[in-house]
């Protein structure tokens, strides 16, 4: 059952097969105990002398020893290590405050996959770009090492002493030692942060994370008397009304949003009538691009609209004071709103308003949601799911600010945060007041520049924890491997250990924080009978349902009438959000992210200026708003001038976007990153007074500078137009009103108008020869347009599964990115507010692929169960098949990107499965074929003679939230697959070059009722 | 109707004696090397030295040190090793099918046309040697017995191209070599130098002149001439199957292969032009090389010209005939895309250039001649380049286009290989009989043994034939 400890002996992931193979014997075979390491509060045995005999020369490197602490896998997975096979555990990431179940794949003791727990609740076993890739930052060869006591190296012994001494000082002077931390999910973490100001009464703690968003909490305390955010179930819906939130995309909560949402975007698949996204934005999100209705909006016209929207529907005047400055079409996308929104069922129609908004424009939505019936347990708004440490934040922050200014602050240590980089002008002119400032953090940031003391701290993999959901759910965090670097606690430990030296007594003698996790688990879990096996469960599980505390609402219309509304008013503004790929910018140093281009204007490596083309004709950046002289604009550096400061930034002409409207990414422009992320793109924080990062501020000036800053995307062409007609057969779009009006014509279009018969099969051959029969497993995959929503997890965990590397923007900028899944995204319609379509492309394994004849060599060829294989070893890279490939798909090592020579550790994150590819060599996907033969070992094992529907899960399905991707085999007439390659919206890209691609595509539903097919059908 | 001394213009100026012709074209190989010599010779040198440098780099480093990236898997690569190739075809044209056809003014250019045909061939195949991911595995794509019980891909035209090329260069060396023979015999008498001598001894492989030689040796050219002369066809035929057997619009096209061939024509008879136009000035063979020969080169120019205009007007044609909207729109790009600019240099250069030489006066003249043949090179690359980036930048999925312009490096491969054909060819100029001077002599007035065989077929023809060659003597 248990089966690998971790130890400080352990700092290295292994270092042989025997001590890798060093596994404890299953339960049973010794007494109970006598396996068990020998502790020091133990008598001491014959055993344990010898032990302590030892022990004590190892004392005088290592501080402490930490006590045995048992790992628990899956009941699924293998129970003891075995070399050359993997081990999966449950663990929890958190991205920010929002707690996602994770299952981690390790081999040999080293994770080398972050995946979704499906006993998770929130997640459902799927996981995003930022979770997955949270992998490479465990092996960043940038994470510091050692602990810094000024300049010169000290242990981490001496740190926490001097950092103790501080609070002593600080204590004795009556002044304050504060922690700042980042916004969490974590019961135990704010357990002992009470426990540490207990024991240490100097000792407080702040939450100061990068970016702070008040509003929506604002109104839910002043509205409903709850100080946090309500967590919205969309699968309830089926109208959605968004005002600039952005749901999809660069909302913590996307990846579940995403999976609910896309529940009921699949007609044909689900009982649920498909629902229907109305979003009125002035960026164009994500979220936007999945709309089925968009209108643009001025920021200023936000709380108008909504404000329309409550007149309309009625039953509350929280914007009453608002509504009659509306004008215009203000007043008719208000009302087009306010109709959707009753054309619902009752109680299944929300308004979700961006978090960046006003509070104000938060109180309407939630009185206009509380008016539609959305509101109320059970419901799509239910007010017991808040989510965990979402209350009101900045009056606390700004009460630092003034201690911290007015000298009453002798210690800060921030705690896993960069307010140096992240922080306004004024916070971080505070700090520079703060006599002694510490560093608690995975690399030397730009804070733990200013700091006289940095402690490293160890990843979210390597450390206990735990976290609970909005939705009750707990779970426990399982460190997958020691701390690579040796010894370095994590920054609870470190906390504990500083806290220990003020007060002796504080948590007794095992004063650590996974014995400080596991009692309170236990004691929680206690209660229903043997804590010990419970505790082991939930390990195995991950996740411990637990029923949210539940709240009672009483309305409180008139002190939500009193919450400030933006203040905004027509005129050139600014905003600045989280990026979609690096977020906020702690994980900027992280290679997969930087690369994984934003779905919606495929960039990456880089934040920019997006603006409307009419806003860069205004600017004088452009010609005139035709496409090829807009684009001129592009590239331009101008200056971005608020009240907070000002920062140069690339044009990037984003159409649909409102006018006057300027867009810029966090998590740019960091100065002390580490090798990857220092000197990319700019700091948009600086364009933040106090407070309220990613509010729309009013832009005081835009400068062209006249230079250039190259900008790296992974599409230059942007619609299916080529400018002589639309390529609409490429990635095809219905309605719902096509739908409804019956079976819809065949979507491949035909040149060779010939008829197939009931299998499929030309009914005149097009060869000469007979089509190869394939008579065992035939390899397929079916992907659904309709509920992809372009979210790019497939990107990363395609990356993470295959070993793909990071070229760098320089070769991004040459058209050189590896990706083996890319997600084309096209505008179509109205190019001042266009629809957009994305669309997954990958190998599509045609199984009569115009790559494999071209091969000299023939290193690619075609398997019997119908995929294109690459043969790497073969490969000369003459690059033929890259050629001829009509999808352009494949993928060439232009370069040595795997050099053989990755920085320590850097070197342990590649799957094993997957071979790494030298220069010179094509690569493509290869539909997980290492998935497929283990599950072909798994069942011959089991003696079976073919695989079983859903024991092959490609990478890509595997993360997708949106469930929009099938794999199975097509043989199978049963499988998922099958079933879902004859759907009516079935097409194949490019059918009519006779390829034959193994990958069906299913049309986009658009949710409106205007037909998009001509009645004749496709041609 | 054979008569060459009255009705046509003498292919010889001067009216050279036998002896005067070996010693005006062996004093070359014979005299003292120049400093103008060495230092052109070191200037070419120099830039086969430079491109080597940028193959060896390219080597070391990995193809990403080119420009090439997603969508375009090829650019200056292909682009030269197809342009190389072409310029071979001139060479194989003059000495295999104009010999057959009994084109007697071809015997002042073949030599230098011929080894024209090596040394391009020799940059193809460097071109083509350096191009793949792994250059150090070439060997892979050749058809041997080996551990791993691999062949090569039949079905691939890059295989075809290994077997084209190969042919194609080795009957070209053997050819070359064969005509060689008397000269170098020539040569072998001719020589003072004792190194030289035994030199040339070895090559001409004891020639002797006897009529049993020349009877063996008449065969031997008129065979290699009969296997070169489908070469002819068939080379550049499977070279443009590197395009016609991919599914790309723009390459799938059946109209390549004569397209290609009557191209590869059109640029090895400029290429021959630009280097004639010089080798006669700088050797002073005027007296060889006439204005006769050049005229008739400029006649074929224009021809083949003609052919790959109507070649590239008959694929628009072809596009819109075809009803694939793909085919069509891959056109109007070529005109009106992101490289209209590389498709209206070639349409300019191939087409419209060569339209001077409708008239008799232009082609004779010298400079003119000189520049169009320089314009036809330059387009006859665009063509290549045309053909390979249109089609490649802008396929299928809006989503995958690119664009893709040269790094230095591939510049300065292409700069190189001009090099190494220059240095070749100089070397050539230098060392070797750069006119064939047996067959010369055999198209000089009264140097015809056949002409009493002619006489008893066509009587009253050979008699005014006779009274002509009286005169002249």
């Amino acid at each position: 059952m248990s089966d690998r400890s971790v130890t400080p002996t352990d700092a290295k992931p292994w270092q042989s097969i025997e001590q890798l193979a060093g596994t404890l014997p299953p339960a049973g075979e010794f007494a109970a105990g006598i396996t068990e390491a020998p502790h020091f509060s133990s008598n001491v045995s014959r055993r344990g002398f010898m032990a302590l005999l030892s022990a004590s020369m190892a004392l005088t490197a290592a501080a402490c020893r930490r006590p045995i602490q048992k790992l628990v896998p899956t009941v699924k997975s293998l129970q003891v290590a075995t070399p050359g096979l993997p081990m999966d555990y449950t663990s929890v990431w958190t991205n920010g405050n929002v707690a996602y179940g994770a299952l981690v794949r390790t081999r040999e003791g080293r994770p080398i996959k972050v995946r979704g727990n499906d006993q998770h609740s929130v997640n459902r076993g799927k996981a995003s770009a930022a979770m997955q890739a949270s992998l490479l930052s465990l092996y960043d060869p940038d994470r510091i090492r050692r602990t810094r006591v000024n300049s010169g190296q000290a242990s981490l012994e001496n740190a926490v002493v001097k950092i103790a001494d501080a609070v002593s000082e600080a204590s004795a002077a009556g002044k304050k030692a504060v922690v700042l931390t980042d916004v969490h999910a974590s019961p135990s973490w704010a357990a002992l942060m009470t426990e540490i100001t207990a024991a240490a009464p100097a000792v407080t703690f702040v939450t100061v994370p990068a970016v702070v968003e008040d509003a929506s909490a604002m109104a839910t305390r002043a509205l409903l008397g709850v100080d946090g955010e309500l967590v919205p179930d969309l699968s309830k819906a089926a109208v959605i009304v968004s005002i600039e939130a952005d749901f999809l995309g660069t909302d913590p909560l996307a990846l579940y949003h995403t999976g609910r949402f896309a529940q009921r975007r699949r007609p044909g698949f689900s009982d649920a009538p498909m629902s229907a996204l109305h979003v009125a934005e002035s960026q164009y999100t994500l979220t936007g691009a999945n709309a089925d209705a968009r209108h643009i909006l001025h920021p200023a016209q936000f709380e108008q609209v909504l404000a329309i929207i409550e007149k309309t529907i009625g039953g509350s005047n929280v914007g009453s004071d608002i509504a009659p400055s509306a004008t215009g079409s203000v007043v008719s996308i208000g009302e087009k709103l306010a109709s959707a929104l009753r054309s619902a069922p009752a109680g299944q129609a929300v308004v979700l308003v961006g978090r960046h908004c006003s509070p104000r424009a938060h109180a309407i939505a939630l009185a206009v949601n509380n008016t539609l019936g959305a509101m109320g347990t059970g419901s799509i708004l239910d007010p017991a799911h808040v989510l965990p440490n979402s209350g009101v934040k900045q009056p606390a922050i700004d009460a630092l600010v003034d201690d911290m200014a007015s000298g009453r602050v002798h210690v800060v240590i921030a705690a896993n945060v960069n307010p140096e980089y992240s922080g306004s002008r004024e916070f971080k002119s505070a700090l520079a007041k703060v006599p002694v400032r510490v560093a608690l953090n995975l690399y030397e940031d730009e804070t733990a520049g200013i700091c006289s003391i940095s402690v490293p701290t160890a990843h979210w993999l390597e450390t206990w924890g735990d976290a609970v959901a909005f939705d009750g759910t707990l779970s426990v965090r399982q460190p997958m491997i020691a701390p690579l670097n040796e010894g370095i606690p994590g920054v609870e430990d470190t906390l504990i250990a500083v806290t220990k030296k003020l007060n002796a007594a504080f948590l007794g003698e095992t004063a650590d924080y996974y014995t400080y996790v596991k009692n309170r688990w236990t004691a929680l879990l206690g209660a229903s009978g043997n804590a010990e096996a419970a505790w082991t469960k939930a390990l195995q599980d991950g996740v411990v349902p637990q029923s949210p505390t539940p709240n009672t609402v009483v309305l409180n219309v008139a002190s939500a009438s009193a919450l400030p509304t933006s203040g905004l008013t027509q005129g050139k503004v600014v905003v600045a959000l989280p990026a979609l790929s690096v977020g906020s910018g702690a994980d900027a140093n992280n290679g997969w992210l930087q690369e994984l281009a934003d779905p919606v204007t495929k960039i990456t490596w880089d934040n920019v200026a997006l603006m409307s083309p009419a806003t860069a004709v205004a600017l004088g950046l452009a010609p005139s708003k035709e496409a090829k002289d807009v684009v001129k604009a592009n590239e331009s550096v101008v200056t971005l001038t608020t009240a907070g400061g000002s920062i140069d930034v690339p044009v990037w002409v984003q159409v649909g976007m409102a006018d006057d409207v300027i867009a810029t990414q966090l998590g740019y422009g960091r100065t002390k990153a580490g090798s990857v992320g220092t000197a990319v793109g700019s700091n948009a924080y600086a364009l933040a007074e106090r407070g309220g990062v990613t509010s729309y501020r009013t832009l005081s000036g835009v400068r062209p500078t006249g230079k250039k800053h190259r900008v790296a995307t992974t599409q230059s062409h942007h619609t299916l137009d080529d400018g002589n007609g639309e390529r609409s057969s490429i990635a095809r779009t219905v309605s719902t009103a096509d739908l409804a009006s019956g079976r819809l014509p065949d979507l491949n279009p035909h040149y060779i108008d010939q008829g197939e018969d009931k299998n499929g099969n030309y009914k005149v051959p097009l060869s000469i020869t007979p089509d190869y029969k394939y008579k065992g497993h035939k390899w397929g995959m079916v992907i659904d347009m309709s509920s992809c929503t372009g979210c790019s997890s497939c990107v990363i965990a395609c990356q993470s599964e295959n070993n793909i590397p990071v070229v760098g923007k320089d070769q991004v900028l040459r058209g050189r990115e590896m990706h083996w899944i890319r997600i084309d995204r096209y505008y179509r319609g109205d190019m001042d507010n266009p629809m957009t379509v994305v669309e997954p492309m990958l190998c599509q394994h045609c199984d009569n692929a115009p790559c494999e004849n071209v091969c000299p060599v023939a290193a690619t060829t075609h398997s019997p169960e119908g995929l294109n294989e690459m043969t790497y070893n073969r490969c000369v890279g003459t690059r033929y098949c890259l050629n001829n490939c009509p999808y352009k798909v494949r993928r060439f090592n232009f370069l040595n990107y795997h050099d053989g020579k990755e920085k320590s550790p850097l070197d342990l994150v590649f799957n094993p499965d997957v071979t790494t590819r030298m220069r010179g060599v094509m690569e493509k996907c290869t539909f997980c074929v290492q998935r497929i033969n283990d599950a072909k070992y798994h069942a011959k094992d089991a003696g079976r003679a073919r695989v079983l529907d859903g024991e092959v899960v490609t990478a890509c399905q595997e993360a997708c939230p949106a469930g929009a991707i099938i794999f199975g085999d097509t043989n199978d007439p049963n499988s998922a697959v099958s079933k879902a390659r004859i759907h009516e919206r079935r097409f194949q890209v490019l059918a009519e070059l006779n390829v034959r691609p193994s990958v069906t595509y299913l049309a986009k539903v658009y949710n409106t009722d205007k037909k998009m097919l001509p009645e004749s059908g496709g041609h | 109707m054979t008569d060459h001394g009255q009705i046509r213009e003498s292919l010889v100026l001067g009216n050279p004696s036998i002896r005067d012709v070996t010693a005006r074209i062996a004093s070359i190989v014979e005299s003292k090397i120049t400093i103008k010599y060495l230092l052109t010779l070191g200037f070419t040198a120099t830039l086969a030295g430079w491109g080597l440098f940028a193959l060896y780099y390219t080597i070391t480093t990995g193809i990403g040190v080119w420009g090439l990236n997603n969508p375009l898997g090829w650019g200056w690569d292909i682009t030269n090793f197809v342009f190389w190739i072409g310029i071979g075809h001139a060479g194989t044209l003059i000495s295999a099918i104009l010999f057959l056809f009994r084109q007697k003014w071809r015997t002042a250019i073949n030599r230098s046309a011929e080894a024209m045909t090596i040394f391009a061939v020799v940059c193809a195949l460097t071109m083509v040697l350096s191009h793949t991911g792994r250059p150090w595995l070439f060997y892979w794509l050749l058809p041997f017995p080996n551990q791993m019980q691999m062949w090569i891909n039949f079905r691939s035209p890059l295989a075809w191209d290994v077997f084209a090329v190969n042919t194609y260069f080795t009957v070209s060396a053997l050819f070359w070599f064969v005509g060689l023979i008397p000269d170098l015999a020539t040569m072998r008498n001719y020589v003072k130098s004792e190194i030289a001598k035994k030199v040339f001894g070895v090559l001409s492989l004891g020639w002797t002149g006897s009529t049993r030689h020349w009877h063996h040796y008449e065969i031997a050219y008129m065979l290699l001439a009969g296997i070169s002369t489908p070469l002819v066809l068939s080379v550049h035929s499977v070279v443009s199957f590197d395009f016609t057997v991919g599914i790309l619009p723009g390459w799938h096209t059946t109209i390549f292969p004569p397209y290609f061939v009557a191209g590869a024509i059109f640029s090895g008879f400029a290429m021959v032009m630009t280097l004639l136009v010089i080798v006669r000035e700088i050797l002073d063979l005027k007296q060889f090389i006439t204005l006769k020969h050049l005229d008739n080169m400029n006649k074929i120019m224009l021809a083949t010209g003609m052919m790959v205009g109507y070649a590239y007007i008959l694929e628009f044609f072809i596009a819109w005939y075809s009803g694939s909207d793909w085919e069509k729109w891959i056109f109007l790009n070529r005109m009106f895309g992101d490289y209209a600019w590389a498709y209206w240099a070639m349409f300019t250069c191939n087409v419209v250039s060569p339209q001077v030489f409708w008239f008799a006066s232009n082609r004779r003249n010298i400079p003119l001649m000189f520049i169009i043949s320089i314009f036809i090179n330059i387009g006859m690359w665009f063509e290549r380049f045309t053909i390979i980036a249109t089609t490649l930048h802008h396929d299928f999925l809006p989503a995958s286009w690119g664009y893709y312009s040269p790094t230095w490096v591939e510049v300065s491969i292409f700069i190189g290989t001009f090099g190494i054909f220059l240095t070749l060819f100089l070397l050539f100029a230098k060392f070797v009989p750069v006119i064939a001077i047996a067959e010369v002599k055999s198209i000089m007035p009264g140097a015809q043994p056949a002409h009493h065989h002619h006489d008893h077929e066509h009587d009253h023809v050979a008699v005014g034939s006779g009274t002509v060659t009286e005169k002249v003597h």
